[in-house]
């Protein structure tokens, strides 16, 4: 055993050695004191081992430590070697006091308590607030001092986790630049010992109980999502794969359902905490795929669900699709869904990022042929208005959308084609026009009339400048001979990918020589000639003369 | 009951005519003498042939299968072959083994041999007159047939036939007799084969038997022996027509003379009709030489040679060749040149219109089937796989290239005078007039204006000097700033650069001038390309000025794009791919904020290229490159929004024809009014995705600010102070107003017009509320009339509104699954739809029959040549036992003889004792 601690703390002292050369002259000399200092650790750690008498050089090297709050570089030999030191008194038993003890014993073994306590604090607060390497070193030692106290000393493991554990988190989550240190804690500890995994999410789910700051929350978050693989439910847990040596009576670690339930506590803590809005939409958007999986009971995620989906916008957006899953694997009841849905299609859902997204639960949603045409109509009309102020990108969506729309509700091809064969309402259209029954306020799409309308802006768009857009826009007025088209051909364009699918990305030689225009404008900026044509400007262009003014 | 054996057969020789009555014996002697009782003889023969094979019960083998009742399945040649005739196939199978097998058989192990080729050689019905007779025949015909019109081996014969070492060939001694005199001949002879054999076909059938017809009553007198054969008949054919034809022409020809003679005369006539005797012409002769064809003439002077006839001929086969004249174009007269240009722009604008549309061009232009890559959404149904989207041009990295008009030729360019190169005085100096007013004093004015009437002189320079003086550019270019005459053609923007150096602004438009002259296309063959780079190269320049100098003058750039626009005419592709770079380089670097170089391209784009087109492999970029900057830029500063009214401004410009929607205008224009509006309006009765600017740019209403024109250089400049940027936002303000006026012209006819313009009413109602008694009214009176406008057209779009009817198409067909009828169905026949199946069925039905008919044949060889080997076996046993025979009786008549002679010694002995 002290040869594997020799091993890693010889490994720390050389990464020490590499981070703690900040210039050459001032290297030279702390080289000097660096080895003297060294020796000297070396020495006290040698003498410990050696004789008991030497134990208050445990309380020199403490000292030595020198974890100021205001000193960002503790001295880590030093700490590793306490590490050593403390290590081997836990393998000798010197660490527990058993009953038979002289007092004298008994004596010693609470002063070395106490010097070991002060020990890890020491070390905790190098994790809340050194420097980043010195934050990873000190999480190992406190994670090996973990790991020795659980194997030397039976009988005391819930308390270590209760005790130095939470603690360890604790500084963990609270660490300033805590980043590399948290990664480092996530890959080396969390993801490869499922207990240290589950033991995180009790001490999580303990620490998210009280009201946290949401900068804490965000750490929270990040370290819980990178659990992303919930264990499947045949997955046995296996004690190899474990940390520490686990107490036999603890049998909720060894079941896939006490680690989800874990996990389930933990994500329920921060999802009753206060989030911001950013995390609300980045909690939506991991939900199905990170989230869900560890719950055994994903109703209970229906309150955050459905709060978010009432909030409106993209966070509606994002809330759909775990709503989704629960109407659809749970059975949530969830009343006006439809209107709810509905009233999420405004101006600015085709120029969000979220419109893939959307559609793709849009196309779910409205899939059921049982659906009442009027709502199917209202839902077409609406997307209909919203295409006139749409991008492109977006255009050629909805269109293919509404065509299938269209082939599974027939009834709704009035909106294309609509014959009056009332002759005294027909002449009344004759006379006056007709006006559009959709009403666009209605928020029950039930009730929209819109099924009495006519689709007029997608017709407009046949006309749209780019010509890929209008030949889509005019599928609707061909025959309806394709079965359906498939969406997910439409969904990701964009400008970017528009553009250079019109001008590829390098020089290709055009396959056809470009029409040019035949006539060589006399002015296009300046008034050059302009008394020729009798002073009056009427060549092409004229229209951007009259607006500017290019004259220099 | 049946008559006898013996009645049916007598009644079938009367029936045939074998038997009759007698003929006399006048009767028989003509018809020996006609040949008719040979005929009669044949006739007999074969009748007689018939009636013995009728009467041969043994002969006719009924099928095996007999036909019991007629069925419709039952295939017609099956009822026709009734019987065969075992006996017939036997003796024919065996006849003709006897000629293959047997010979194979007896040539067997044995080498070398000589095969006698010659014809009718092993021919036994040949008498040897006629196989010599024969031989003759193909031999001479065999030198007449011409293999191939281009053997030019032919004429030498491989081998002759000849009697006693000299040449059997007919015509040798035609040549001999050949006239030379004769002009039939001469034709005959230089009428080349080739063309006989064209005439040869050129006689219609009937004609050819007609002749025929008569040849043979003229031949039938001279050589009533012998029949001709059908070539010689043709060969005397064509030599008749050809010395009838000849005969004509030479009796025209004499016609001619005499008339010619008589014109000749004609002046003597009116000489005499007039009463006096005109002068005796010293050479009447020469002078009508002179008036007359030369060749003509020098053949009339020497009439009677041989040379000249040949030569003669050799001309009048050159005029059969040569083209004919067609009456040339009449020179046009201005109104036609009207017209005709009238009508050549009114061509191009219907293809412009066409193209609009998005239709094909007509059939005279090239016509790429664009519209199956547009439309094959439909093609595509069957195959699950293919993307959806792609039938519509949306996958990355393709386009689709529309059909284009073909360039036009180079003369038809309406090309402005001073874009030309070669008449350019005039108006250039008007041009640099304006443009170099205060630069440029008079005198050097006029100075330049007499070196540019120098360089158009010597315009026609060679190129070869041209890229020498190249080399001395530098040098040409004098201290005092003149122009240099020689300029070379740059290949990269930091020559043109290099080159332009220390040329002033003003004077860019001359060299350009000058580079284009030197390097026209006409001059030298590499100038085209050279051009080209050029052209791609002052596309670059358009930009690099544009961003370069602080406030461009448009004056030169207009030029340049001028330039640009002339250029594209000769370079389509060049400047195409040149502004393609440019947007391009937008699209990558700086989609969403654009330079004032960029504005000026796409300025540029909509000047050189039709923006109506339906797609256009530079406007649909750029059309994209626009609309995204209006759809994603930010919206921050005021010169955002000056950038901003630029783009909307060229939108409008680019859909001034074609009249397409454009989202992100409307989008664009609102937002910005709703900016800069003074009062904010509130977000929710916005039907349209509202974007607001970070920082305020509200206009701050007062009294004081005026709305002015907008200038190009508010792009780049920030307004000095408070004053000037509420003077800018004020006019930004009613340019808005002013293009969404434009806008509702453009859109009126829309059938969404009230969707679209009905945010914006709401928008400028809201602008008007908020402008009320606080603003100049130079801003509110064109909001006001802005309004009313849009609201006029927004009833009358009500008024024009009607149900969509989007489906009135001819219903389409169900799928027929009625079973196809075959007329006159043959059961035999396989009608399998399935073509290679039916095909392969065939063959093995041809490979089974092949099979089955092989192995009968080897079976029945086999036999033939075991019966052959027995009796060769038995031929061989006889002749041995005959050998052996004679030789018993030889030895056994030898033996009686000497028992004879022994009985008669012994006799004799007896005798004499």
């Amino acid at each position: 055993m002290p040869a594997a601690v020799d091993a890693s703390s010889s490994k720390k002292r050389k990464s020490t050695k590499n981070a703690g050369t900040p210039s050459k002259r001032r290297a030279v000399a702390e080289e000097d004191g660096f080895a003297e200092t060294l020796s000297k650790v070396q020495e006290l750690e040698n003498q410990i081992a050696e004789s008991r008498k030497y134990y208050n050089n445990i309380a020199t090297l403490i000292s030595m430590l020198n974890v100021e709050p205001s000193v960002k570089k503790p001295e880590l030999a030093v700490a590793v070697s306490l590490c050593r030191v403390f290590s081997r008194l836990m393998a000798a038993g010197n660490l527990s006091e058993s009953s038979r003890d002289a007092e004298n014993e008994k004596i010693v073994v609470a002063w070395l308590k106490e010097r070991f306590s002060e020990y890890q604090r020491a070390l905790l607060s190098i994790i809340r607030e050194a420097d980043t390497t010195s934050q990873v070193t000190a999480l190992t030692l406190s994670m090996r001092l973990v790991k020795e106290y659980i194997t030397h000393i039976p009988g005391a493991d819930s308390s270590i986790w209760s005790g130095l554990f939470k603690d360890i988190i604790e500084a963990l989550v609270e660490a300033q630049d805590g980043e590399e240190v948290r990664a480092e804690f996530v890959s080396k500890f969390m993801k490869e010992y499922e207990d240290i995994r589950y033991q995180t999410f009790t001490q999580i789910a303990e620490y998210a109980a009280t009201r946290r700051k949401t900068d804490i929350i965000e750490i929270l978050i990040s370290l819980l999502s990178a659990c992303d693989e919930a264990p499947a439910s045949d997955h046995e847990i296996d004690t190899e794969n474990f940390f520490a040596k686990p107490d036999p009576s603890n049998k909720r670690l060894r079941t896939v359902h006490g680690h989800k339930r874990r996990a389930q506590d933990a994500w329920l803590a921060i999802l009753r905490n206060n989030l911001s809005q950013a995390q609300r939409k980045a909690l939506l958007r991991i939900m199905v795929h990170t989230i869900e999986p560890w719950f055994t009971r994903p109703e209970l995620l229906m309150d955050f669900l459905t709060d978010s989906y009432n909030e409106g916008g993209a966070i509606s957006l994002l809330a759909l699709s775990g709503l989704f899953y629960l109407i659809q694997e749970k059975n949530l009841d969830y009343p006006q869904f439809y209107a709810k849905l509905y009233s999420l299609l405004d101006a600015d859902l085709l120029h969000s990022k979220h419109r893939s997204r959307f559609f793709r639960l849009l196309n779910t949603f409205l899939a059921s042929t049982h659906l009442p045409a009027t709502l199917v109509a209202s839902f077409i009309k609406r997307l209909s208005r919203l295409a006139l102020n749409a991008p492109p990108s977006a255009i050629v969506v909805i269109v293919p959308f509404m065509y299938n729309l269209f082939k599974s509700h027939p009834t709704c091809t009035f909106v294309m084609h609509r014959e009056i064969r009332d002759k005294k309402f027909a002449a009344e259209i004759e006379a006056e026009g007709m006006e559009d029954p959709f009403d666009p306020k209605e928020t029950d799409p039930t009730r929209t009339n819109a099924i009495e309308s006519s689709i007029w802006e997608i017709e407009t768009l046949q006309s749209h400048y780019h010509p890929n857009v209008a030949a889509i826009a005019r599928i609707i007025s061909e025959q309806f001979t394709k079965q359906a088209y498939n969406l997910e051909d439409f969904l990701d364009h964009t400008y970017q990918g528009m553009v250079q699918g019109e001008l590829g990305t390098g020089e290709k030689p055009l396959r056809k020589v470009p029409v040019v225009e035949y006539q060589i404008p006399k002015r296009i900026f300046t008034d050059r000639l302009l008394e020729e044509d009798g002073g009056v400007d009427s060549g092409a262009g004229s229209f951007m003369r009259g607006l500017w003014d290019f004259s220099s | 009951m049946p008559p006898s054996q013996l009645k049916q057969l007598k009644a079938s020789l009367r029936e045939s005519g074998v038997v009759g009555p007698q003929q006399s014996k006048k009767q028989k002697r003509q018809n020996a003498k006609t040949g008719v009782a040979a005929q009669n003889r044949n006739q007999r023969n074969a009748a007689l042939q018939a009636i013995r094979d009728r009467f041969n019960p043994f002969e006719i083998r009924p099928t095996a299968t007999r036909s019991k009742f007629e069925a419709t399945t039952r295939d017609d040649n099956s009822k026709k072959a009734t019987g065969r005739r075992p006996g017939v196939t036997k003796s024919l199978g065996e006849e003709r083994r006897r000629a293959t097998l047997l010979q194979e058989m007896n040539s067997r192990n044995k080498v070398g041999g000589l095969v006698d080729r010659r014809f009718g050689e092993n021919d036994p019905t040949m008498t040897p007159e006629e196989r010599a007779a024969e031989r003759f025949a193909r031999e001479s015909q065999k030198k007449m047939r011409k293999e191939s019109m281009f053997n030019l081996e032919e004429d030498e014969e491989e081998f002759q036939l000849t009697h006693m070492g000299q040449s059997l060939t007919l015509d040798g001694t035609t040549v001999d007799d050949f006239d030379g005199g004769d002009l039939a001949g001469d034709l005959d002879g230089a009428e080349s084969d080739e063309e006989a054999s064209r005439k040869r076909k050129r006689f219609g059938e009937d004609d050819e038997d007609a002749e025929d017809f008569i040849d043979f009553g003229e031949d039938g007198e001279d050589q009533p022996e012998r029949k001709k054969s059908k070539a010689e008949v043709m060969k005397e054919v064509i030599a008749k027509s050809k010395f009838h034809k000849a005969e004509r022409q030479k009796a025209k020809e004499d016609d001619d003379d005499l008339r010619e003679e008589l014109d000749q005369e004609l002046p003597d006539l009116f000489e005499a009709l007039r009463g006096m005797k005109a002068p005796a012409k010293p050479e009447p002769a020469k002078q009508d030489l002179d008036t007359m064809n030369p060749e003509r003439a020098a053949m009339l002077q020497v009439p009677e040679g041989k040379d000249t006839e040949k030569e003669y001929d050799q001309r009048l086969k050159q005029l059969t060749f040569d083209k004919r004249s067609k009456p040339t174009d009449r020179t046009k007269t201005e109104e036609e040149k009207v017209e005709e240009e009238a009508k050549r722009l009114k061509k191009l604008e219907e293809d412009r219109l066409r193209r609009m549309r998005g239709e094909e061009l007509s059939d005279d232009e090239e016509v790429e089937s664009d519209k199956d890559s547009f439309f094959q959404g439909d093609e595509d149904e069957e195959e699950s796989e293919v993307d959806d989207a792609a039938a519509f041009g949306l996958h990355t990295n393709s386009y689709e290239p529309r059909p284009e008009l073909a360039v036009e030729d180079e003369d038809d360019f309406v090309i402005d005078d001073d874009l030309v190169e070669t008449r350019s005085n005039v108006s250039l100096s008007l041009d640099r007039s304006d443009i170099e007013e205060e630069e440029i004093s008079s005198e050097g004015e006029g100075e330049e204006s007499e070196e540019e009437d120098e360089l158009i002189n010597g315009m026609t320079l060679p190129t070869a000097s041209s890229a020498a003086a190249s080399t001395a550019v530098q040098v040409n270019q004098t201290a005092d700033g003149k122009l240099a005459f020689t300029y070379p053609c740059p290949g990269n923007h930091e020559e043109f650069l290099e080159i332009t150096k220390d040329v002033p602004t003003q004077d860019l438009p001359t060299v350009i001038q000058r580079i284009r002259a030197l390097h026209h296309p006409r001059l030298h063959a590499d100038n085209k390309a050279k051009l080209g780079r050029f052209a791609e190269i002052l596309v670059e320049h358009v930009s690099y000025m544009a961003n370069e100098a602080e406030e461009p003058s448009f004056a030169i750039i207009e030029n340049i794009l001028r330039h640009v626009h002339s250029l594209a005419k000769t370079h389509p592709i060049n400047v195409a791919m040149a502004f393609r770079a440019r947007l391009r380089e937008i699209s990558e670097d700086r989609p969403l904020n654009l330079l004032p170089g960029d504005l000026v391209v796409l300025t540029g784009v909509s000047t050189v290229f039709p923006t109506s087109d339906h797609f256009h492999s530079v406007t649909t970029p750029a059309h994209l490159c626009i609309a995204r900057f209006l759809g994603q830029c930010s919206l921050n500063t005021t010169s955002d929004f000056v950038t901003g009214a630029f783009a909307t401004s060229l939108c409008l410009q680019y859909q001034a024809i074609a009249k397409r929607y454009m989202p992100e205008f409307i989008n664009y224009i609102l937002n910005a009014l709703c900016n800069l509006a003074p009062t904010e309006l509130s977000a929710k009765k916005l039907s349209f995705p509202f974007r607001k600017s970070q920082e305020s740019v509200m206009l701050a209403p007062s009294k004081k600010v005026t709305p002015r024109k907008l200038h190009f250089r508010d792009i780049q400049a920030t307004p000095s102070d408070s004053q000037a940027e509420e003077d800018l936002k004020i006019s930004l303000v009613t340019t808005f107003v002013s293009l969404l006026d434009t806008a509702s012209d453009l859109w009126a006819e829309k059938s969404a017009f009230i969707e679209i313009f009905n945010p914006v009413r709401t928008v400028l109602n809201h602008l008007r509320q908020s402008f009320k008694n606080k603003v100049f009214a130079a801003a509110r009176d064109p909001l006001q009339s802005t309004l009313d406008k849009i609201d006029a057209h927004l009833a009358r779009a009500q008024l024009a509104r009607r149900p969509l009817l989007l489906h009135n198409h001819r219903p389409l067909a169900i799928k027929s699954a009625i079973p196809k009828f075959e007329e006159n169905f043959n059961p035999d026949k396989h009608y399998d739809p399935d073509r290679e199946r039916a095909e392969a069925n065939r063959l093995k039905a041809e490979y089974k029959r092949e099979k089955k008919g092989a192995m009968r044949e080897l079976r029945k060889d086999a036999s033939f040549v075991a019966r052959e080997k027995l009796r060769e076996k038995k031929e061989r046993d006889a002749e041995y036992e005959k050998k052996y025979k004679r030789l018993i009786a030889e030895i056994q008549s030898e033996e009686g003889r000497a028992a004879n002679e022994y009985e008669r010694e012994k006799r004799g002995r007896q005798g004499k004792r």
